[in-house]
């Protein structure tokens, strides 16, 4: 765990030195709520390039009523909107909607706000050298993510390989943190334009999952960039990805089932040392009609019994 | 899956509804329960999907629970009782229990949360299997225990079905959630009638039978399962989807649809017992069930997206499903109407 060291003189004027680990304490910042249920990892996460909040606990307890309104008015209007939107229609779109929609744009890059979306981690976390950091882009239109990429695995005595970095969106909450689900299954294919350096990425996807076990299972493809000045439309369709549980991929392999989606991410691990950029515009779902693979991969039994 | 894995399973589903009818001993109706149960998980993890297995583990744990809820009950009356006869559940408590887990074991409200997401993880076939051949034994037990049930619990869980049913079903996408907020609504009508007249819980099963089982044969033969991909299937099966409509019409209870049969007897039999307040919130709760599968007859036959091919019919050429078994539930999904005397014949 990263430990902030400060200096600082008591009333004699001794220097002391006290070490202190930031993120025991519940942050207060504005964006957590005193009825957030989330762990703590989700409350104070910390995106990479802010300087760390260095102040004492003492310092971080912000007690006053305002605080608690606020919380109750955000959570009591979220549960007022699902009720409400009961009467336009399924997930608060008109039927009609459900019946004819081609294309919907899920995330889109237009203001510093959308990044609160989106988590950014390197492998810091497990004592490596690498830099993520994610901004808006020109005119503010995009979501820039930019660092340095460093292979050299830490010097712990486990780890042999490191070097990654990725991009994560947060799991939609609902009122109470209540976790929602994307339904995505009117669509079949993921449309998004980026910008890349020419490094190959990977487009992960997690899905709702039920025991712990799969906690960690995630659908991932490739996404090759071009590195060009130019715009890259990706089309990839949900039949390519492949199931993969902590980086290493199944052998007993299924389709993505898309009624109960929970978050995208991209991530860099290709061992190039070196900056990296992706520059991405929007991350969209399309139905293709003419693509009618359901699975890409063999879901037949490889050693039947006889 | 092998197919002797797969008639094992299936005589094995027959003969624990088999035991549970032929039984007059309460472990015996527990055993067939039991017996349903089990062979019914293998085929239900067939497809090795997480979801799917998420399916079976949450039906293996409301079933199981309601199994031993059932052993408890008959167990309760038996030491205070002596008695292990089915019909002969006498006492209070033993009989509320037997009601609370035999509710839970067909999905009745309020023990109906595991419905929805149970049939939504699984594959139609196995969603057949799921809604119509594991109700036979519990309502065979329930028919014959209602009379010894408090009535107010029965009206209760009957009216709460059918408003759970209906409420539920509104704002669906997922066609196998609706059809699953169907059977919790349908379950309520047959519920409530049972203390008053049994052979219509009867009657209300075998109709709901035929109905469900057309709509989900019909669904399987186009391979829908959500409400986009009804919107196109017109121009691959335009009579499919016609008779397909018909028959979500029919569970909705229109007549001349046989679905209308059973909510007519039902609601004469309840205005004959002078319940009208209770006739009238059924009647109610069955518009609301009747809204969710007119907004997919909308969807299916009275609108034609843009978004299909540019040719008016794309080449339909012939499946290599078996039909018979969908064009014999769909014609008598709709068309028992008319013999509704022979029918109530038969029964009474």
């Amino acid at each position: 765990m990263a430990l902030s060291r400060t200096t600082f003189k008591t009333l004699f004027g001794i220097p002391r030195v006290i070490y202190r680990q930031p993120l025991s304490f519940p942050s207060t910042s504005p964006s957590s709520c005193i009825l957030s249920t989330r762990g703590a990892y989700e409350r104070d996460y910390r995106r990479p390039g802010q300087a760390p909040d260095t102040r004492w606990p003492w310092q971080k307890i912000r007690f006053d009523f305002s605080k608690g309104v606020e919380g109750i008015r955000k959570h009591f209007g979220l549960l007022k909107d699902e009720f409400v939107n009961r009467w336009t229609g399924p997930e608060g779109k008109p039927l009609i909607n459900h019946m004819l929609e081609q294309t919907q744009v899920q995330w889109e890059f237009r203001g510093p706000e959308s990044l609160n979306q989106w988590i950014v981690s390197s492998d810091q976390e497990i004592g490596g050298h690498s830099a993520a950091y994610i901004k808006t882009g020109r005119n503010n239109t995009t979501c820039f993510l930019y660092g340095m990429l460093c292979s050299t695995p830490p010097r712990d005595g486990e780890t042999r390989y490191s070097g990654y970095c990725t991009m994560r969106s947060k799991q939609p909450l609902g009122s109470f943190d209540r976790k929602k689900h994307y339904d995505w299954s009117n669509f079949n294919t993921l449309h998004m334009r980026i910008r890349g350096d020419g490094r190959p990425w990977m487009v992960n996807i997690s899905a709702e999952t039920y025991f712990s076990h799969q906690r960690d299972d995630i659908y991932s493809y490739f996404l090759y960039t071009r590195g060009g000045p130019y715009w890259q439309d990706v089309k990839i369709p949900f039949s390519k990805f492949f199931l993969s549980s902590r980086g290493r991929i199944q052998d007993d392999q299924h389709a993505l089932w898309l009624d109960k989606v929970n978050s995208i991410g991209f991530t860099l691990g290709d061992k190039a040392d070196g900056p990296f950029q992706l520059e991405i515009d929007f991350i969209a779902l399309c139905n293709d009609h003419a693509h009618t693979e359901e699975f890409a991969y063999e879901l037949y039994k490889r050693n039947p019994e006889v | 899956m092998n197919p002797y894995v797969l008639t094992i399973l299936l005589s094995s589903l027959g003969l624990g509804t088999t035991m549970t009818f032929a039984s007059s001993h309460w472990l015996l109706a527990w055993m067939g329960l039991e017996i349903n149960t089990l062979a019914i998980i293998p085929l239900m993890t067939q497809q090795h999907h997480p979801r799917a297995v998420e399916a079976a583990t949450k039906y293996f744990l409301t079933q199981a629970t309601a199994a031993a809820m059932i052993l408890f009950a008959a167990a309760t009356n038996a030491w205070m009782m002596g008695e292990w006869d089915i019909n002969n559940l006498s006492h209070p408590m033993a009989s509320s229990m037997m009601m609370a887990a035999l509710a839970l074991k067909i999905g009745l409200a309020p023990m109906h949360f595991w419905l929805p997401e149970v049939l939504q993880g699984l594959d139609l076939p196995t969603g057949l299997i799921l809604s119509t051949w594991q109700k036979l034994a519990p309502l065979a037990l329930i028919i014959q225990v209602a009379h010894t049930i408090n009535p107010t619990m029965l009206t209760l869980l009957g009216l709460l079905s059918a408003l759970v049913g209906g409420w539920g079903g509104l704002n669906q996408t997922q066609i196998r959630k609706i059809l699953g907020y169907s059977s919790i609504a349908h379950m309520g009508w047959m519920i409530i009638i049972s203390q008053y007249a049994p052979h219509l819980t009867l009657l209300t099963l075998t109709m709901y039978l035929f109905m469900t089982s057309a709509a989900f044969l019909s669904l399987k033969m186009t391979s829908t399962t959500n409400i986009m991909t009804m919107t196109t299937m017109w121009s691959k099966a335009p009579m499919l989807a016609s008779t397909m409509a018909l028959t979500l019409l029919s569970l909705g209870g229109l007549p001349p649809l046989t679905g209308f049969m059973p909510k007519w007897l039902i609601l004469q039999e309840m205005a004959k017992q002078q319940l009208p307040l209770t006739a009238t919130i059924m009647a109610m709760a069955a518009l609301l069930s009747l809204y969710f599968y007119l907004r997919l007859c909308y969807a299916m036959t009275l609108t034609i997206s843009p978004n299909t091919t540019n040719a008016t019919m794309p080449w339909r050429t012939y499946t290599t499903q078996s039909t018979i078994t969908l064009a014999l539930f769909t014609t008598t999904a709709l068309g028992l109407l008319p013999m509704t005397p022979a029918i109530m014949t038969l029964l009474t």
